[in-house]
């Protein structure tokens, strides 16, 4: 039993010791940006091919170290996670996760870590608040309204092709990009919601109903319904949806991950917006995959340029001193042979934001009106 | 006579051994917790990390599940099992933060928060109590129904672009939010529960109702009074967690207090607390298997990465599985716990 105490006793002073040695170590740096990324998303196709392009590709070209999270399921967690990555000595934040980015861009500042937007973007109010920040870099990628214009662009698609009946996925709404996405499609497809017809109406009836309510979609365009994903009930709602005799599946998103063999093996033309990968170039060639909005992969490039130029001491900023909000659309392929001209720009070493166009971005010569140029530059 | 002399030497060293067996399971939930902060504090002084923000995230990071599993350790003393206590935390915080952006008042606040996490526990104990059935099925139900009518009430009131949630003034629990006053709220809590577990007749009963309830019950202690009580504490602790994450962070989204009600029992069976409750339940399981808890999972996650994150969850199922099969060595083969 003494030996027991004093076993317990020397881990207890181990434990202090290593303490006492420690007195607030930093981290070390290097010429190459640590780079910490918020993720809710784990699993999803387009989530895999950021992070392969982003780990892969410039931790690679740059020497950065590039880290991603676990799926961070609340403010909590995001918390957390700019903390660790804080506290580990990185430089900045990549965030792909929406919780509370308010409170992500606070714990930021608080801990003088840098901060970019790299999916969606922050409120107005929140963007107002800090875009003169010096630890905020800014925004590139899809705003709200290209969400919902994707999804218009890919209902008015279908709609133009004559279909009446059609299936929709409604992915994981009330995820924000799904919501938008959706008001697009029913506005596109020429129904209503609600009766309502205008992104913002529909939009708010959405996030009330915390989902849509198929019998509030009214129209031409006959649309049934599902969402979410349960395997034990999804591919039986599925399977309802398919036998009905739907002319086309339009999904806000991961359709391609969930159903594309169902749809295929049912031959039902079907569109996602999603992300350009080779799961989905098959598709295209030898299934109904007929329509698809993503970004791909490398368009989170020009964050990265911007990280680049923060540690390097030159920061982008607009003439009155405030950092980027760059809107980024989605590229569309309704034909396998534009899947193909796409995917080729965008493989293995081979991409839209190279590091040579990446180079021509990052440096202290790099203005803002060129930076903004070079990442809204027409490249597919 | 030396066979005698012999034969109770030899008895003298069995017992010997038999009280040092029992005090290493009794104490292996501690050295597990001091070896796992050993390990901790290795890592961050070898890489270099900034030891003062990892400590605060790390306590950060299991107060709001410390505070919330010390309650519900009266629920899991009794035999019991809790597994809305996650949901409640989020109704808790949800109904805190909707009173606050209607009324602008921080009393109002704290009660709502409070009494909405005792409510929610009396609820399910008196549903229980009602008709007559395991409470662990009642919190089945309350699960569902607190997280439906919490995703809701975001949706509907959503503030953000981004994933829906509501929030309060990004400043407002500012007060609350340092290390010092967090560990008193939670200290002052967790107190109060060592109190009443170990030296009040409440603790004493509830934990003769959960080592043997029909002995008990022959005894006049009515199962159902030390049920409702055991679940207002554990629903105070939920208040208590609900203040203590909102003063972590302002906003609340679905996914709020999403892993509490999970981690809560691995917390709690971490730190040696049989499944069965009983007389063998101990109030601090939650304090010490919390922090083993978090730690293990935050060195696992440093040494092992984020890209294998399944393996770590694998060596985290499988340390569990062995600290619990240890732990439990000394009681599972006693006669008097059921």
């Amino acid at each position: 039993m003494k030996k027991l105490k004093n076993a317990t006793l020397l881990l207890s002073a181990l434990g202090c010791m290593t303490l006492a040695s420690c007195g607030g170590g930093k981290g070390g740096t290097t010429a190459a940006p640590k780079i910490g990324v918020l993720v809710a998303d784990v699993s999803g196709e387009e989530a895999q091919a950021f992070r392969t392009y982003m780990t892969e590709y410039v931790a690679k070209q740059y020497g950065a170290t590039i880290e991603y999270t676990t799926a961070l399921e609340n403010a909590a967690d995001e918390k957390s996670a700019i903390e660790d990555f804080a506290g580990r000595g990185f430089d900045a934040i990549i965030s792909m996760s929406s919780s509370d980015r308010a409170a992500q861009l606070a714990t930021c500042v608080q801990n003088k870590i840098y901060y970019t937007v790299g999916s969606g973007m922050l409120d107005d109010k929140v963007y107002e608040t800090y875009k003169g920040n010096e630890y905020f870099l800014g925004q590139i990628g899809p705003s709200m309204q290209t969400e919902y214009e994707a999804g218009l662009a890919m209902g008015q698609y279908y709609k133009a092709k004559g279909v009446d009946h059609v299936g929709m996925y409604g992915a994981f709404i009330p995820n924000p990009m799904h919501v938008f996405r959706a008001a697009g499609v029913i506005v596109g497809l020429g129904d209503t919601y609600g009766e309502a017809s205008e992104m913002g109406a529909i939009v708010g009836q959405i996030y009330a109903d915390n989902g849509i309510q198929q019998a509030k979609i009214g129209g031409d365009v006959t649309v049934d319904y599902m969402a979410g994903f349960d395997p034990t009930t999804t591919y039986s709602t599925l399977g309802s949806i398919i036998g009905s005799g739907i002319d086309a599946f339009l999904s806000v998103g991961m359709a391609t991950t969930f159903f594309s063999q169902n749809l295929n093996d049912a031959k039902i033309p079907y569109g996602d917006i999603d992300a350009f990968t080779s799961s989905n170039g098959t598709n295209m060639s030898s299934g109904s995959l007929n329509y698809l909005a993503g970004k791909y992969a490398s368009s989170l490039g020009p964050v990265y340029a911007l990280i680049a130029n923060a540690k390097n001491g030159h920061s982008i900023r607009d003439a009155q001193g405030n950092a980027p909000s760059i809107s980024q659309s989605y590229a569309v392929a309704t034909s396998s042979e534009e899947f193909t001209a796409l995917a080729a720009k965008e493989s293995g070493d081979t991409r839209i934001f190279s590091k040579e166009v990446l180079d021509s971005m990052i440096g202290d010569s790099v203005t803002y009106d060129a930076f903004v140029e070079a990442v809204q530059k027409e490249r597919i | 006579m030396e066979t005698a002399k012999k034969t109770q030497e030899e008895r003298g060293a069995g017992f010997r051994r038999y009280k040092t067996k029992n005090l290493v399971i009794e104490l292996l939930p501690i050295i597990v917790l001091a070896l796992l902060f050993a390990i901790y504090m290795t890592v961050i002084t070898i890489r270099g990390y900034k030891m003062e923000l990892q400590l605060t995230r790390l306590f950060n990071q299991a107060i709001v599940l410390v505070t919330v599993a010390t309650g519900a350790t009266f629920i899991y003393a009794l035999g019991s099992f809790d597994i809305s206590l996650g949901a409640s935390v989020l109704f808790a915080c949800t109904m805190g933060v909707l009173t606050y952006n209607a009324t602008s008042s921080v009393a109002l606040l704290l009660l709502v928060i409070v009494a909405c996490g005792v409510g929610c526990s009396l609820l399910s104990a008196s549903l229980a109590t009602f008709f007559k059935i395991p409470p662990f099925v009642t919190t089945v139900a309350m699960m569902s129904v607190l997280s439906a009518i919490a995703t809701t009430l975001i949706n509907i009131n959503n503030t953000s672009g981004g994933t829906a949630s509501i929030t309060l003034p990004l400043n407002l629990l500012d007060p609350i939010s340092s290390v010092w006053i967090k560990a008193l709220i939670a200290g002052a809590f967790i107190l109060l529960c060592v109190f009443v577990f170990n030296f009040t007749k409440v603790g004493r009963r509830i934990k003769f109702l959960g080592g043997n309830p029909t002995c008990a019950k022959l005894s006049g202690i009515p199962a159902s009074v030390y049920t409702i009580i055991a679940f207002g504490i554990a629903g105070l602790g939920v208040g208590i967690g609900a203040l203590l994450t909102l003063a972590y962070t302002p906003s609340v989204s679905s996914g709020t207090a999403g892993s509490i009600g999970m981690n809560i029992f691995v917390a709690i069976v971490f730190g040696g607390m049989p499944i069965s409750g009983g007389a063998k339940s101990k109030i601090y399981a939650s304090l010490i298997g919390g922090f083993s808890y978090m730690l293990l999972n935050q060195i696992l996650l440093w040494l092992i990465g984020t890209s294998m994150n399944g393996v770590a969850q694998i060596i985290s199922a499988a340390l569990f599985l062995l600290i619990v099969f240890l732990t439990s060595l000394n009681y599972r083969t006693r006669l008097l716990p059921r």
